[in-house]
Order: structure tokens, then C-alpha cells, then sequence
């Protein structure tokens, strides 16, 4: 559509927040080098500017505290968003995010709520190494009380920040820095995209693909290969993996009879499994193979440009996995 | 400093104070009867500390506290029927019986947070100060907290960002550790005070078991955070109830006879010298002393107390456990 203009997922996510800050001046950035600097990424690039270091604001490097006196802030009437720089870095924060924000709700009957959005950054691909592109993101899906956001495309980075900001409850909100750069079109107008509600990125009647975030895009292109020979992938995108939109992906499963899962996390004890399990309790009379799976390998991600490429699935396992599935 | 003069000030101070005591009395109590397993950690011996933080909080004003922290939560006023019926487990609870003991709040009081994790609260508050500034109402936030938040590295990372960023909160630690003794803290530094005071916060020290004096220090905090929007950091020395780390509610040092504070041939046993000094005897003798009040008027201030906690106990005891389907709910809002 020519009305709709092209954005990046880093600069549909800066817009997002633009948009949340104008619209509600209860929200605020709070983060290592958010503000001055702009965002290690440019992730936050013009904030400061705009809205001032009261609502824009540069932290020392101390994760437990900051993310603790996130929680406090939200508590009391704030919605901040704030920033845990690499997603590894959510080790720091992991008391104060599991043993507080995911349980305050509930231990207060109601009576308080913490409307944050956790924002970090993962992504193996940057060579940087096992302490700076590891993704937790299924150990936070695991703690009740937290919801989980892993966008793909800059449209759904968009909607699904500016929901994440409107929530009541804790997000964490997982971006892939290998996504950062994908361009895409936007709509016009405030446009939400809610949490929990999958999407289903292309259609097909041979074989369904649950992928979220980068391993969308890699999914893609298997389906693109796997398409010249005949066969007709399904991607559904749950685009949160809490709350996991779980009718979406069996009636896509009901209709192929076959699911493979993805994931750019490790492979054990990962949301793969989980998916895998939903599927096989779930719509196990529909289906013509065992549930397949592929992520990454148990392994630390090594800091090697020749080891670090091994990680994360690619198109072209992707594509023989399938080519097997249906051989079988 | 200011000091509180009016007589009804004082007796309010004191009833507050005889609330923290005689709530605390009720949950042995009810461990007793109801033989119910957990942690408690009772806030007697504390009461001076609490009891002139709570009375000088304002409307808006946030508390974020401790695992002791029985006495805080109703000292800011939440009802004691429901704070028992909670530490209980039971429905009619502040948190419906999802909190208990540890994990107490009170929206209609603003009180925020109380914490198992030592530390839990801590960063939370310092939320709370930078919410308040921004908000823009006057109001502050309060930590309360005890020197072994201070191990914690969480504690540093917040007071050095309530410091940077010249946030509105009042840091109370109540310490209850000895130099040297090591039972709830192991701190390198001399004086704990020296570790928010490197940091250019505000430092005051005060003897918690005078009620009086923790209330002048506090009014004198209070009102420099309020005008200057900076943090304060006060330690108030408590001499530790000889039963603050049991396993079980028990009464280590007896059922507290108020008459103690004029009868003082009363006072015997292994626990005698804990007795004689603690605050709330202590601040009896003072009043008695200064003729605030004469004996009367303290044990009707008492009774009208133990009154108070009687329909308390009632509450609590006819409120229900809550039902299991419900345990399952509340995760999200
Ligand atoms: C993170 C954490 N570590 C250890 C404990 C176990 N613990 C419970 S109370 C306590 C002592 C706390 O001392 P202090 O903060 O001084 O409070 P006090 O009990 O003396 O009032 C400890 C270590 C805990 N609850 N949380
Ligand atoms: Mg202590």
C-alpha cells in the first residue's frame, strides 16, 4: 500500500515509544545510556531530547536496582519502560523481576498492579560471545506472571510495544538484534497489536511451522526453497510466547497434520518443547508425524565468527527437516 | 527539632506503639491455638522505630518494608482484624490470604511492599521516591529495613541512585545488631552509616528504643525530604527482643504487663534487663515522669487497645480459608 511508509524494526519500536510517551506522560525510559547517548543500538535515539531526563533516564550500572525501583515506580503510578541492555544481563534483574514484579499482583489479591515493559535486546550473530547473545527467554515464560513479547516484523514490533506499555501486568519485551534492521511497512494511526493473539505469517496445507522472532524470518525462507519443490508451508508467529495463543496453532496443525518447531534459544528444556507437548496433547489424532523441533544446541555460543553460525537453525535444516518429516 | 508536645500526641504515640505490641501478642496467640507452621518475624522490641515513622506519614506517602513487618502494617493503619485474618491465611486477609506474614500491603494506605528476600523492598522504594517526585503530589516514600539490607548490593546501587537523582525517601534502617556480633549483618565498615554517607546522603543516628527521639529525628527527615527532595538516611539502634529470630511465635519474654513501668519489683527473669528497657515500658515511665499521663490513663489506653485487638482476633478467627479454585487465579491482572 503506497500510503504506508517503510520503517525498521529498531525504528518502529522508536516510534512506539514516541507515540506512548506523547500520549501518556506516565510512561517513562529508564536504562543504561537510554538518554544522553541515545541507546547503545540508537534504540532510544531523540528521546531525551524530546521529553527531558525526568522521563528519559541515564542510570549508574546497576541493574538489581534499577529494575527493582522499576517495579517501585510502577507500583505507585508510573508505567516505565526499561532497559536491560543484553538480554544476558537479565540474570541481574532476575530477583527483582521474579521474586517481585511477576508476583505482586497475586500476593496482593489485586490490589496492586506493575504495568513495566522489560525491554532488552538478544540475538546471537555479532560474534559477541556466551555473555552477550544468549536469549532467556523461556526461563522468564516459565515464571507465572510475567508475559513474554518476541516480536519479528517492524509492524508488530509497533503494535506490540504500545500494547506491552498499555498492559497491567510486567512484560518482558525480547527484541533480536539481528531483526533490528528488517524493513517493513507500517500502518498508519495508533494501531495495537494485542498480546496473545498469533499471527499466521503465510499460508500453506503441507506443513505447519511455530516460529517466533528471527526464526520467523529464517522460516521464511526455508518455506521460500521448500515452495520450488511443490511444498506448501504454514508459519504461524505466536509473536508472545505468554500469553501463548495456543487455538491459533492447532487449527493450523489440524489443517497440515504436521509441525515442526523453531526456536533460536537452546534446544533443552526450551519453548520448543512446550509447543511440542501443546501440540501432541492437543491435536494428536490429526497428526501424520511425530512433532519436530529444531534450536539451538546445548552450548554455550561461542565468541568464533567460523562456530558462532552453527547456533541457530538455518533455512537450509529447516527445509530437510521438512523434506523428512514428509518422506516419513 | 521538632518535638511532639501536645499530650494527646504523646498518648497517640504510645497507643500506636501499644497496637504493634499487643497485635504481636495476638499472632502468638493464634500460633498457639491453630499450631500453624512458618516463619514469623515478630516486630516487638521495635515499636519506638515504627510507630514514629507511621505517625508522621501523610496521605499519598508510600511504606515499603520488611519480613518484620507485622508491626509497621498496622501502625499505618491497616486494619488489625484483616492483617491478623492474612498472617492467618484466611479470606477476609488484607491480600485475601495470599500474602500472609511475609507479604503484606495495604493499598487503601499506601503500603507498597514487604519483602521475604532481605533486600526485597528496598529497590522498590526507591521506585516508590522517584514515582512520588514525578508524580509531583509532595508525598514521599519510605524504606524501612534492617542492617542486613545492607549486605545486600542492591542496597548500594540504591541509595547511590536516590542520591544521583535527589529522590524523595526516607532510608530507616533499624538496626538491632551489635558492633562485632555478626548475628544479622557482617559489614566491613565501621559504622553502617558510613556507606550512604560516602554516597552524600543525609545521615542521622538515634536511639530506637526512645520513641521521642525516633520521632524528632524522623519529623526533622521528613521535612528536609519533603522541601529539598533529597534522600535521608537514619539508623535507629534497637536493642533486639530476645525472641526476634524464633522459629516459632513464642512468648520468650512473657505477655507484656504495662504495669511493669511503675511496678518495676515485676521484672525478673533471664529476659530481665531486655525488659526494663524497652520501648514501650520505657516511654510509660516517661510520661508517668513528665505527668503527660497518670497510671490510669495508661492502662485505659491499654485496655481500650486490647479491645481493639479482641475484635481483631474475632475477625480473624471467623474469617474462612480461602477457596481452593481461587488459588489458581490472580497471576495476571
Ligand atoms: C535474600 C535473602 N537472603 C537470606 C534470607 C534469610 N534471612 C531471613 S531474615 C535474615 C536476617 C535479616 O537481618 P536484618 O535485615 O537485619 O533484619 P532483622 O531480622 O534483624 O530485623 C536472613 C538472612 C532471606 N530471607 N533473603
Ligand atoms: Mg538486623
Amino acid at each position: 500500500m503506497p500510503s504506508e511508509k517503510m520503517l525498521t524494526v529498531k525504528d518502529a519500536i522508536l516510534e512506539a515509544l514516541f507515540e506512548e510517551m506523547a500520549r501518556d506522560d506516565r510512561v517513562c525510559i529508564i536504562g543504561e545510556d537510554v538518554g544522553v547517548a541515545g541507546g547503545v543500538f540508537g534504540q532510544t535515539k531523540g528521546l531525551f531530547e524530546k521529553f527531558g531526563e525526568a522521563r528519559v533516564v541515564d542510570t549508574p550500572i546497576s541493574e538489581p536496582a534499577i529494575f527493582g525501583m522499576t517495579v517501585g515506580a510502577a507500583m505507585a503510578g508510573l508505567r516505565p519502560v526499561v532497559e536491560v541492555m543484553f538480554g544476558d544481563f537479565i540474570t541481574l534483574v532476575m530477583d527483582q523481576l521474579v521474586n517481585q514484579a511477576a508476583k505482586i499482583h497475586y500476593m496482593s489479591a489485586g490490589g496492586y498492579t506493575v504495568p513495566l515493559v522489560l525491554r532488552t535486546a538478544v540475538g546471537v550473530g555479532g560474534n559477541l560471545g556466551p555473555q552477550h547473545s544468549q536469549s532467556f527467554h523461556a526461563w522468564v515464560a516459565h515464571v507465572p506472571g510475567l508475559k513474554v513479547v518476541m516480536p519479528q516484523s517492524p509492524a508488530d514490533a509497533k503494535g506490540l510495544m504500545k500494547a506491552a506499555i498499555r498492559d497491567n501486568n510486567p512484560v518482558v519485551f525480547i527484541e533480536d538484534r539481528t531483526t533490528y534492521n528488517v524493513k517493513g511497512p507500517i500502518p498508519d494511526g495508533d494501531v495495537i497489536v494485542p498480546l496473545g493473539k498469533a499471527n499466521v505469517v503465510r499460508e500453506g496445507r503441507d506443513v505447519t511451522i511455530v516460529a517466533v522472532s528471527r526464526m520467523v524470518q529464517i522460516a521464511t525462507k526455508a518455506a521460500d526453497i521448500l515452495a520450488g519443490e511443490g511444498i506448501a508451508v504454514e508459519i504461524v508467529d505466536p509473536r508472545c510466547i505468554v500469553p501463548l495463543d495456543r487455538e491459533t496453532i492447532l487449527a493450523s496443525v489440524r489443517k497440515t497434520s504436521r509441525a515442526l518447531v523453531l526456536d533460536a534459544g537452546h534446544l533443552d528444556y526450551g519453548i520448543t518443547g512446550e509447543i511440542a507437548a501443546i501440540i501432541s496433547e492437543q491435536a494428536f489424532d490429526y497428526l501424520d508425524a511425530p512433532v519436530a523441533r529444531l534450536a539451538a544446541p546445548n552450548v554455550l555460543i561461542p565468541c568464533n565468527t567460523a562456530l558462532e553460525p552453527l547456533i541457530v537453525p538455518n533455512e537450509q535444516q529447516i527445509a530437510q527437516k521438512i523434506r523428512e518429516m514428509l518422506n516419513a | 527539632m521538632p518535638e511532639i508536645v501536645s499530650r494527646e500526641a504523646r498518648l497517640s504515640l504510645l497507643e500506636r506503639m501499644l497496637l504493634m505490641r499487643r497485635f504481636e501478642e495476638a499472632v502468638i496467640h493464634a500460633a498457639a491455638k491453630h499450631k500453624y507452621i512458618g516463619r514469623n518475624h515478630l516486630y516487638i522490641g521495635h515499636e519506638g522505630t515504627g510507630a514514629a515513622v507511621m505517625a508522621q506519614l501523610k496521605p499519598g506517602d508510600l511504606a515499603h518494608t520488611t519480613h518484620r513487618n507485622h508491626g509497621h502494617i498496622v501502625g499505618r493503619g491497616a486494619d488489625p482484624g484483616r492483617a491478623l485474618a492474612e498472617i492467618m491465611g484466611r479470606e477476609g486477609g488484607l491480600c485475601g490470604g495470599r500474602g500472609g506474614t511475609w507479604h503484606m500491603t495495604d493499598t487503601s494506605v499506601g503500603f507498597q511492599s514487604t519483602s521475604a528476600m532481605v533486600g526485597g523492598s528496598i529497590g522498590l522504594a526507591t521506585g516508590g521516591g522517584f514515582a512520588c517526585k514525578q508524580l509531583g503530589q509532595g508525598n514521599v516514600s519510605v524504606a524501612l529495613f534492617g542492617d542486613g539490607v545492607l549486605d545486600e548490593g542492591i542496597s548500594y546501587e540504591a541509595f547511590n541512585f536516590a542520591s544521583q537523582y535527589s529522590l524523595p525517601i526516607l532510608f530507616m534502617c533499624e538496626n538491632n545488631e551489635k558492633p562485632g556480633r555478626r548475628e544479622t549483618s557482617m559489614l566491613a565498615a565501621d559504622r553502617l552509616l558510613d556507606i550512604p554517607k560516602a554516597l552524600k546522603i543525609h545521615t542521622m543516628t538515634v536511639d530506637g528504643g526512645d520513641v521521642e527521639a525516633v520521632h524528632a529525628a524522623v519529623g526533622e527527615a521528613l521535612a528536609r525530604i519533603r522541601k529539598d527532595q533529597v534522600p535521608v538516611f537514619i539508623e535507629s539502634q534497637i536493642e533486639a527482643w530476645p525472641g526476634s529470630h524464633q522459629h516459632k511465635p513464642e512468648f520468650t519474654t512473657g505477655e507484656t504487663d504495662i504495669s511493669m513501668a511503675w511496678d518495676t519489683g515485676k521484672i525478673t527473669g533471664p529476659h530481665a534487663d531486655w525488659i526494663r528497657q524497652e520501648p514501650i515500658l520505657r516511654y510509660v515511665r516517661k510520661l508517668l515522669a513528665e505527668k503527660a499521663a497518670a497510671q490510669a490513663d495508661i492502662e485505659a489506653l491499654d485496655k481500650k487497645v486490647q479491645a481493639k485487638m479482641a475484635k481483631a482476633r474475632d475477625f480473624a478467627e471467623a474469617s474462612p480459608f480461602p477457596q481452593a479454585e481461587g488459588a489458581i487465579l490472580g497471576a495476571f491482572a
